[in-house]
This record gives C-alpha cells, sequence and structure tokens, in this order.
C-alpha cells in the first residue's frame, strides 16, 4: 500500500481545516505566548511519518509537552482523524535495560531500585486513513451543502403574500389557506391568490431596501462557495486521486504489531520512521529494548554484575536463554570458529559464559534435555546467520553490523523465521516449556513485557523476531 | 417521534358509575377522553398502555360528581423539525401537497419539491418527473424531511421537504 498520496492528503487537510486550531486548557489565559495554532498542523505532518506511535515518544520528538500534545490529540480524536488505543504495560519491563534506561531518564519509569512490576497507562496513535478520507469528504459535503441550501432557500420556510392586500403567510399557515375550488392559497381577508414570495423577488428584480440585503446575502454566499471551490481545489483534486487507491490500513496496536513482527521489515528508513535517535528515546521509556541497539551488550554484563537483579528476574520469568551466534559474538568477543560451531555448542558456550545467573541449572537442564526437531531449524537458522555475518563481518561498526545482519536475514530467511515463530507459539499452546524464550512469555512478565517488546517492534518495524525473543529471555 | 411518558388527569366521574367496576369505568372514559388528542406540548397521544396510579377522588359539591386524579402511561407521537417522516400523501396542488404520518399533517410547498418534477393538474393532479418515472399523486408514500412545525396548544401541524438526498417516493399507489 502506498502512504505517499494519504499523506498528501492528510497534509492539505490539515492545513485547509485545522490550521488555526488552537487547543488550550480552558483555564488558561489566551495570551499571546500560549497560542499554539499551528500545532495541529505539525502533529498530523509528523504522524503521516508515523505508524502506530506512543504519544510519550511523540511529545519527545515534537519537543512538545505531553499534555499539550494529549490535548491536540484528543481534539484529533474527537475529530475522527486519530485512532487510538490505551493500554497498561510495565513501565519497566525489564531490569537488563536499566542502564539504558538510567541514561535517558525521564519521569515516566519506575526507579531503577523498584523492583515491582508496575503498570502504567501508555497511549498510542495512528492516522486513520480510511476514515480521514470519508471525514475530509464529508466535511467538504457538508460546506458545500450548507451554503447551497442557504442559496437556494432550502429548507426555509416558504412565505405567500396576498398581492391585493399584502397580507404574509407561511408554509405553516397552508392548511388554512387551501380552498376547495382551486389549487391555489386563498387570502383570508379578501380570498386573492397568494403568491409565493420567492417568485415575486424573481419578476421584480429591483425590490425594496430588505430585497436589496437578500441579494447581497446572495451575493455573498455565492462568492464563498466559489472561493471554496477554488481554494480547496488541490484537497478535491487529492481526494479524487485517492479515491481508488486501497486505503493503507494499520489495523489495531494489537495486530499491528502481529503484523510488524511477522513481516520482520528490515530497514532503518522505511516509512515508519525509525530513525536511530528517536529509537533510543523510544529505549528510554520505560527499558522497552529496541532488538538492535547494541543491547545484548548491555544484557550480558547486566548478568554479571548484577545479583539481586537476577533473583527479579528468575521470579518473572525461569531460565536463562542459550545466547545466539550473534549475540555471543557481540558480548563476549568469541571467535569466528567458535561461532560457526553448531547449536549444541553454541549452547555449552552460552550457559557457560553466563554462569552467573542463578538460575542457570534449570536453564541448561531443559536445554539438555530438548534435541528436538527445534534444533534443527535452530540449526539452519544459525548457520544462515553466521554466513550472513561473517559477510558482514568487515562492516564498519558493530551496531550496524547487527542491525544489517538483521535486516539482511529478514530479507533471506524470512521462512525459517517464521517457523521458528510457528514452533514458539505451538509450544506456547501446549504449556510446554521447551524453550526459553516461551519460558519468558509464560512465566512472570508474560504478556506485558512482550507486548513491550512488540511495542518496540512496531516503533522499529525493522525489528526480528529472534531478536525479540532473545531479549525477552534475557529480560526475563 | 414516539416517547412512552406519564401523564396525569382529573378525571371527574358520574355517580351512576360508583360501584365495583369504578376502576373500570375510570379508566375506559379516560381512554375515550385522551387517546387521539394532541397538546401542544407533548404531541398526539397514540395510546394508554397502562394506569400508573389512581389518586383519592374528590366530591364536587352540588354535583355528586367525583374527581380523581389519574396517573397513566401512555405512547405519545411528536413531530421534531428534522425529523424524517414516512407519510401518505392526502392532496396535491399547484402550491405543494399534503401528507399524513398518522396523526401529523404535513405540507410540502412546491419549493421544497425536486426542480425536475412538474405540476400536473387534473383529474388526479400530481407531481411528475419529465421522464415519467417518479411522480407524487394522492395515495403515494413519500419520505420527507420536516423543517418547520407549528405546534398551538391543541393542534401540531408541519411543513417539509423532500428536496435532498433519500427523500421522495418510496412507493407509488399506481406500480404497487
Ligand atoms: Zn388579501
Amino acid at each position: 500500500m502506498s502512504l505517499e498520496p494519504f499523506n498528501r492528503l492528510v497534509k492539505l487537510a490539515a492545513r485547509a481545516f485545522y490550521d488555526d486550531i488552537s487547543t488550550k486548557g480552558d483555564n488558561q489565559p489566551k495570551t499571546g505566548r500560549s497560542d499554539n495554532r499551528g500545532i495541529a498542523v505539525v502533529v498530523l505532518d509528523a504522524l503521516t511519518r508515523r505508524q502506530w506511535v506512543r504519544e510519550e515518544d511523540l511529545a519527545k520528538d515534537l519537543k512538545l509537552h505531553t499534555k499539550q500534545l494529549r490535548r491536540t490529540i484528543r481534539f484529533f480524536e474527537e475529530e475522527k482523524l486519530i485512532a487510538r488505543e490505551h493500554r497498561r504495560e510495565t513501565a519497566k519491563g525489564a531490569k537488563i535495560f536499566s542502564a539504558a534506561v538510567a541514561a535517558t531518564a525521564d519521569g515516566h519509569h519506575t526507579k531503577e531500585g523498584e523492583e515491582k512490576v508496575k503498570l502504567h497507562t501508555h497511549s498510542y496513535c495512528c492516522l486513520d486513513y480510511a476514515q480521514i478520507y470519508d471525514v475530509v469528504r464529508y466535511r467538504l459535503h457538508r460546506m458545500r451543502k450548507k451554503l447551497k441550501d442557504e442559496l437556494e432557500n432550502k429548507n426555509t420556510v416558504q412565505e405567500y403574500i396576498c398581492p391585493n392586500c399584502s397580507r404574509r403567510y407561511t408554509a405553516l399557515d397552508a392548511l388554512r389557506l387551501i380552498s376547495p375550488d382551486d389549487e391555489y392559497f386563498h387570502c383570508e381577508n379578501c380570498n386573492g391568490k397568494l403568491e409565493a414570495e420567492s417568485d415575486k423577488i424573481a419578476a421584480q428584480e429591483a425590490g425594496d431596501g430588505d430585497d436589496n440585503a437578500r441579494r447581497r446575502r446572495r451575493e455573498k454566499l455565492k462568492s464563498m462557495l466559489q472561493k471554496m471551490e477554488e481554494q480547496l481545489k488541490p484537497l478535491v483534486d487529492q481526494l479524487t486521486r485517492v479515491k481508488d487507491l486501497p486505503v493503507p490500513e494499520f489495523g489495531n496496536l494489537q495486530a499491528w504489531e502481529a503484523r510488524a513482527h511477522a513481516a520482520g521489515r528490515g530497514g532503518l528508513g522505511d516509512g515508519s520512521s525509525n530513525d536511530p535517535s528517536k529509537s533510543s528515546q523510544g529505549l528510554g521509556y520505560g527499558g522497552t529494548p529496541m532488538p538492535f541497539l547494541g543491547d545484548t551488550k548491555v544484557e550480558v554484563a547486566f548478568a554479571g554484575l548484577d545479583g539481586k537483579d537476577d533473583v527479579k528476574s528468575e521470579t518473572v520469568s525461569a531460565s536463562l536463554k542459550v545466547l545466539p551466534p550473534w549475540m555471543i559474538k557481540q558480548g563476549m568477543n568469541l571467535t569466528k570458529e567458535q561461532r560457526g560451531e553448531v547449536k549444541e555448542e553454541v549452547k555449552m558456550d552460552g550457559t557457560s559464559t553466563s554462569s552467573t545467573f542463578s538460575d542457570d541449572k534449570k536453564s541448561s537442564v531443559e536445554t539438555d534435555d530438548k534435541k528436538s526437531i527445534q534444533d534443527e531449524y535452530v540449526k539452519a537458522y544459525y548457520a544462515a546467520l553466521l554466513k550472513k555475518q561473517q559477510e558482514l563481518e568487515e562492516a564498519a561498526k558493530k551496531q550496524q553490523e547487527l542491525s544489517s545482519s538483521n535486516a539482511a536475514n529478514g530479507d533471506t530467511g524470512t521462512s525459517s523465521t517464521r517457523q521458528v515463530g510457528m514452533k514458539l507459539k505451538r509450544e506456547d499452546d501446549e504449556g510446554d516449556e521447551d524453550v526459553e524464550w516461551e519460558e519468558s512469555n509464560v512465566a512472570g512478565n508474560t504478556n506485558e513485557n512482550y507486548k513491550v517488546n512488540d511495542l518496540n517492534v512496531q516503533a522499529e518495524p525493522s525489528g526480528e523476531d529472534e531478536d525479540e525473543d532473545d531479549i525477552d529471555w534475557e529480560e526475563g | 417521534m414516539f416517547f412512552h411518558i406519564i401523564l396525569e388527569r382529573n378525571m371527574q366521574l358520574h355517580p351512576r358509575h360508583f360501584g365495583r367496576n369504578l376502576r373500570d369505568n375510570l379508566v375506559a372514559k379516560l381512554m375515550k377522553d385522551v387517546e387521539g388528542t394532541c397538546s401542544g406540548r407533548h404531541g398526539f397521544v397514540v395510546a394508554i398502555t397502562g394506569i400508573e396510579n389512581i389518586g383519592k377522588g374528590l366530591i364536587r359539591d352540588g354535583t355528586g360528581f367525583v374527581t380523581f386524579p389519574v396517573k397513566y402511561q401512555c405512547v405519545v407521537f411528536r413531530p421534531f423539525k428534522g425529523e424524517i417522516l414516512e407519510a401518505v400523501v392526502t392532496m396535491v396542488n399547484k402550491m405543494g401537497f399534503f401528507a399524513e404520518a398518522g396523526p401529523v399533517q404535513i405540507f410540502v410547498s412546491n419549493h421544497l419539491i425536486p426542480d425536475d418534477m412538474e405540476f400536473q393538474s387534473g383529474d388526479m393532479p400530481n407531481y411528475t418527473t419529465s421522464d415519467g418515472s417518479v411522480k407524487i399523486q394522492k395515495d403515494s408514500e413519500v419520505r420527507l424531511k420536516i423543517i418547520g412545525t407549528r405546534v398551538d396548544a391543541t393542534e401540531i401541524f408541519c411543513i417539509g421537504t423532500i428536496k435532498d438526498d433519500f427523500l421522495g417516493v418510496i412507493n407509488d399507489p399506481a406500480t404497487a
């Protein structure tokens, strides 16, 4: 689906109708300083560059106060331009990211020491293109209709006048005026034939002062109508252009997340406008990790350093995850040979390196238990991944490398990622805690955590399933 | 628009109705008195659906009549400006046409009939489109929008339009 024509539509509509919208609290004085007209346009424009976005993040990006943005967003919600969703989620899903969180501290997440899973309500919004199309068309229709109705004296009560005695009647008197003899209304006074008033005006063009006023009014209405057609022409043109195009549909927040997951779209620069700075800001929010910001490094360091957090993470999710090859490479600087090894060995590496985790035993037992088809998947997947990574070895920066490898994976191995994902799901249903990733889902943080991750993927659609999952278990 | 409301009325009952059937007589008289009437405030009383409460009777000096305050539930019909109604055409003339929606009478002036409909006089005066496909005459059913009401104490009269989207003839007696 192509967003561009619809975004243009939104921008035109914003400038046409929401240019001078000022969203003030009622109690605020209307001083020049608090005049925030134009914000509405800025917000809409910003939304054309995003899909679902958390409102706090948007406020940060726009350097607006959250409250102010909220007011604008609420206004547009009422205008039916924006879809919103609110949900409660853990403010700080993962302790693993406490460092990053601390770096970009803001008032919204829980304190570092606070280990409880705290729920905060977050609001998300995105443009509702299908509805915008309808809303704009309806608005134009109403404008035109109102002017035309007034111009044609539609919906006005017809007046009648007696040519003999000049007595006036309205259509509401009709019942008294009908005569059994002919098809006209008759004056109650003199029984003269009544004339409809507009006919009279048409008959005598140069009327008295009253008629002049009426004519001026008509002129004004006419010129307004004409001006409207002129000035809104670009908008109307854009509407016709968009008419037969498929409307971009993001679905609700959850569906969108799911799709973003499944698609595993690569590339930082796609329509959802996730530039690194933005994502890092997002990361600051309640520790929702972006899949490939080098967070893996942080995770490993954290695991080594922080004992008490381990305890907590245990409660939340049972086990330690075997580190996938790319992660190992980043965190541990393993050699290529090691990375080239097959899955079991990788697993060993993973468990041994991160032996600081107290739940190590559990996880290792579990991991040893299953030599199932999964291994096959994973092996194949890792093999492909390693190959890719080696190719990318020469790339300059680790971050870049990581992200690009993910992206590349998304391109080459979509099917394999899907399979893994499916597998996970199935097992989840069975309640069989075979794989660590699932455990993280099943236990403790569960949904909230999961959602948070999902979110990230939305915000940063280039994220990959595997990454997500890894982060998930590490997070515990 | 229809409403189900509770109204109150003081009923005077002749002494001959006193006895076992007093209540029944009272209700019967209430129905006879009230159903089909119109008040400007509440609209047309379509039907009494129940008796809420009958108060203590008060004997009038001299006559022996007894006054009972009666609270009753009833369905009323009150037309509003902007409301869409379906109505049956009762009369067509050069000035427009009259129609009835239940108890309410509506006049649609010829200015509020679509421009492409012309008045045809004759035995059966009517408004017809140039191609003859749509015809409004007596007994046609039309959907119209009320654009004005005149509410008197005992009468409600409306004027309407069929010059808008989805308004006009909905059932032609000639083709039905
Ligand atoms: Zn007269």
